[in-house]
């Protein structure tokens, strides 16, 4: 807050004129000699015309405000009948603020270069993901001599757990990730606890085996999911704990950073909202997610209500974790007996209840589809 | 090397009347293997994870060694961890996948190269260090996993089903090596796992759980043959406990166990406890374990009080030992293991004794054993 923000106010609740004057040391060192009383703020006493430091002279009162070159910066005024107290207070909320002042220069200085740029390039992201007519394309000012042309993997970091300081965060964040990722990465802090991190492409390489079958080639989604994995245990385990990852295809920051943060946002909040318990969100792996919510709430609410009363079936605990295993095994029987641990037999006859009483047999396609959003739905609305 | 101590610790989610973890005490001695097993949804990998400060602890206390870690980073807490959906660095070859932690925590380099070399001969993958994870088949993934949380020499291990990504017969194997392995690196280690077997198999000590609250902690031994409620008797044992609800009455100065088809003497060790706590005259429910049924002539003949008369519905035999399931004893199904040699087929009757001195009774209302408490 600048000083002219704050003088009309103070001189309203003072009810007496409130004046910024500016005086020369030689003009505080006369003013003191004469003065009927002198307090000085700073801690050792050290007669200097530190800030909330004061004279009184005949029922005018002068605190410093700032004092930077031997020019001190005061304010005047003109009142017999303010109490010793209420000066006493402006003396230490003048000290207080210059105290804050010197500690806030202090750190912005101290920043690293790679933080006032990753800071910048934030304010800048959030301005236009606020921003109804957002730009795409990073200012010329903002690409770091044209590093942020080449294409890098995006992640968007959300911890749980408040960390130390943002900045210790920064730095000790940033330093993690050179270790785990490589020397060129880019850590750009977004909200509170929400870091944007850059890794090199090339990590898609190296994550790639040479003595992998040729028939066995991983897709670029399956080396990014392994990525984002590695990272989450990497991060959990060596850095803050509990914390949510989405990673999306590669792309070039300078072009694509505003719509990538969007895309992870919304992949990370659509995780966090269909699969509680999930920590790593794929957008890739959320498209049925992404078009359920965004149908309204009412129709959502009355679709599952209308399900639900076919059956109760749907809310058990088993038969939700039956289902849960039987459509991430792709629906296949053997497999899902197998990662349950329970007979083939024991699974088909809970998948025949469930056709029994709700007339949805999940191994027929357009069933397991049904049952499908149903159980997304569920695990939505229930926790509303 | 430390013990971990947990006093008096909940676990609530916010938006949730109920506590997913409910006031849990336990004291967990240095060098330890203690498993936490229990249904799905039962709090034992919430338990865990607060351990490992995955999870925040929302009430209560939590000590490694002698001091409290409540507030303690993960990565302070002198512990590694093995999970479930454990993932190795892809993009690190498996030296610098064991190396990385070492390295993060400033190491020299001889050091690190000393400790995963010893690692790795003790998993017997000294042969895949310069592999990426993805040559690399599911067991050596999980050799890589468990390497990576033995080079740092942490004062405990936590692992949650560490093994369930794993086939059968790799399961069998690995579980063996972590029993080897934690007993030679002498460090205490808390076990998650709702496979039974391997909590009987690995596990000094069980925690068994239920609904987030701890139901009994004992040795196998001690879970097995002194369970003290009916959960914890059903969830312990393949195939598990039959249970027969039935009344306890008395006859000609003894006490006997009434149900459907079953009419059988109970023996006077048991039968002073039932008339000392009241139960003659009510309904109880007697727990017994499908090896506890009989259907060889010796015991039968020793045994003439507590032989039932049953149909098999369908004999399963498994090569060294058959199970029986018959109707006729109570009204649900009841499982008897018997000898693989017997004669006995699907469809024909059978007289059984039951072993009256192993069998349990448990309160109908509060499920309890009543021997055991």
């Amino acid at each position: 807050m600048s000083t002219t923000e704050w003088l009309n106010p103070l001189e309203h609740i003072l009810n007496c004129p409130v004046r910024l004057v500016t005086l020369q040391q030689s003009d505080w060192e006369e003013l003191t000699q004469k003065s009927d009383r002198v307090f000085y703020s700073d801690d050792n006493n050290s007669r200097l015309a530190a800030e909330g430091s004061r004279v009184e002279q005949d029922g005018t009162v002068w605190i410093v405000v700032s004092n930077a070159n031997k020019t001190i910066e005061a304010i005047e005024i003109e009142s017999p009948g303010l109490q010793q107290r209420e000066l006493e207070l402006i003396s230490w909320t003048l000290r207080t603020q210059s105290l804050r002042n010197q500690t806030v220069k202090t750190s912005a200085a101290s920043l690293s270069e790679s933080e006032n740029f990753a800071l910048k390039l934030s304010e800048w992201i959030q301005q236009q993901l606020e921003s109804e007519e957002p730009s795409y394309s990073i200012p010329d000012s903002l690409t770091a001599g044209g590093k942020l042309f080449a294409e890098m993997i995006p992640f968007l970091l959300i911890t749980e757990q408040p960390n130390t300081t943002k900045q210790a965060a920064y730095s000790e964040l940033e330093k993690l990730l050179r270790s785990f990722l490589a020397d060129d990465i880019l850590l750009i802090p977004l909200k509170n606890q929400e870091w944007l991190i850059w890794g090199p492409a090339s990590l898609l390489r190296d994550a790639d085996s040479e003595l992998a079958d040729d028939e066995d080639e991983e897709t670029v989604e399956d080396s990014l999911a392994s990525i984002c994995h590695g990272l989450h245990e990497m991060l959990a385990s060596e850095w803050i704990g509990e914390c949510h990852l989405a990673v999306a295809h590669p792309t070039s920051p300078a072009k694509g950073i505003v719509e990538t943060t969007a895309l992870l946002r919304e992949t990370i909040n659509l995780g966090r909202k269909f699969h509680v318990g999930t920590n790593i969100h794929l957008p890739w792996m959320l498209q049925l997610e992404r078009l359920l919510n965004a149908i309204p709430e009412v129709q959502r609410s009355r679709y599952l209500e209308h399900s639900l009363k076919r059956s109760e079936l749907f809310v058990e605990a088993e038969m939700l974790a039956t289902l849960e295993a039987f459509f991430a095994l792709d629906c296949n029987v053997s497999e899902t007996a197998k990662k349950l641990y329970i007979h083939r037999n024991t699974l088909l006859y809970r998948l025949d209840k469930l056709k029994q009483e709700t007339g949805l047999d999940v191994r027929q396609f357009r069933d397991a589809v049904l049952v499908k959003i149903i159980l997304l739905l569920y695990k939505v609305t229930k926790r509303n | 090397m430390a013990g971990v101590r947990l006093e008096g610790i909940y676990k609530k989610y916010p938006g949730s009347d109920k506590a997913s973890v409910t006031d849990v005490n336990l004291d967990i001695k240095d060098k330890e293997f203690l498993v936490l097993v229990g249904p799905s949804g039962c709090g034992k990998s919430t338990t865990l994870r607060m351990i490992a400060g995955l999870e925040e602890i929302s009430e209560g206390k939590l000590f490694i060694g002698d001091r409290l870690v409540n507030d303690v980073a993960p990565k302070d807490r002198d512990i590694a961890m093995v999970f479930q959906s454990y993932a190795l660095y892809p993009h690190m070859n498996v030296y610098q996948n064991m190396a990385f932690g070492l390295k993060l925590r400033k190491f020299k380099k001889a050091d690190i190269d000393k400790r995963v070399r010893e690692a790795a001969k003790i998993l017997d993958i000294e042969h895949l260090l310069d592999r990426k994870p993805k040559a690399l088949s599911g067991g050596q993934r999980q050799r890589v996993a468990l390497g990576r949380a033995i080079v740092r020499e942490p004062q405990v291990f936590l692992m949650d089903e560490p093994l369930s990504n794993l086939d059968a017969k790799l399961r069998g194997q690995m579980r063996a090596e972590i029993s080897k392995l934690t007993k030679r690196l002498e460090t205490t280690t808390i076990y998650v796992t709702h496979d039974q077997i391997e909590a009987m198999t690995m596990g000094d000590r069980i925690v068994v759980m239920k609904d987030g609250f701890i139901q009994q902690t004992a040795s196998p031994e001690e879970l097995y043959n002194h369970p003290v409620n009916i959960f914890v008797a059903g969830f312990i044992g393949a195939p598990s406990m039959n249970f027969i609800s039935g009344t306890v009455s008395e006859q000609g100065g003894g006490l006997k166990f009434k149900a459907t088809g079953v009419d059988v003497a109970i023996p006077e060790g048991k039968a002073a406890v039932l008339r000392s706590k009241g139960y003659v005259g009510k309904e109880v429910i007697l727990g017994i374990r499908p090896e506890d049924l009989h259907e060889e002539p010796v015991f039968l003949e020793a045994s003439p009080n507590t032989i039932v008369n049953a149909n098999i519905e369908v004999a399963e035999n498994l090569g060294h030992e058959m199970y029986l399931y018959l109707n006729g004893i109570g009204t649900e199904t009841v499982i008897a293991r018997v000898d693989g040699r017997s004669a006995l087929r699907d469809g024909s009757s059978v007289k059984l004794a039951l072993d009256m001195n192993k069998v349990h009774l448990f309160d109908k209302e509060s499920e309890l054993n009543i021997f055991e408490n």
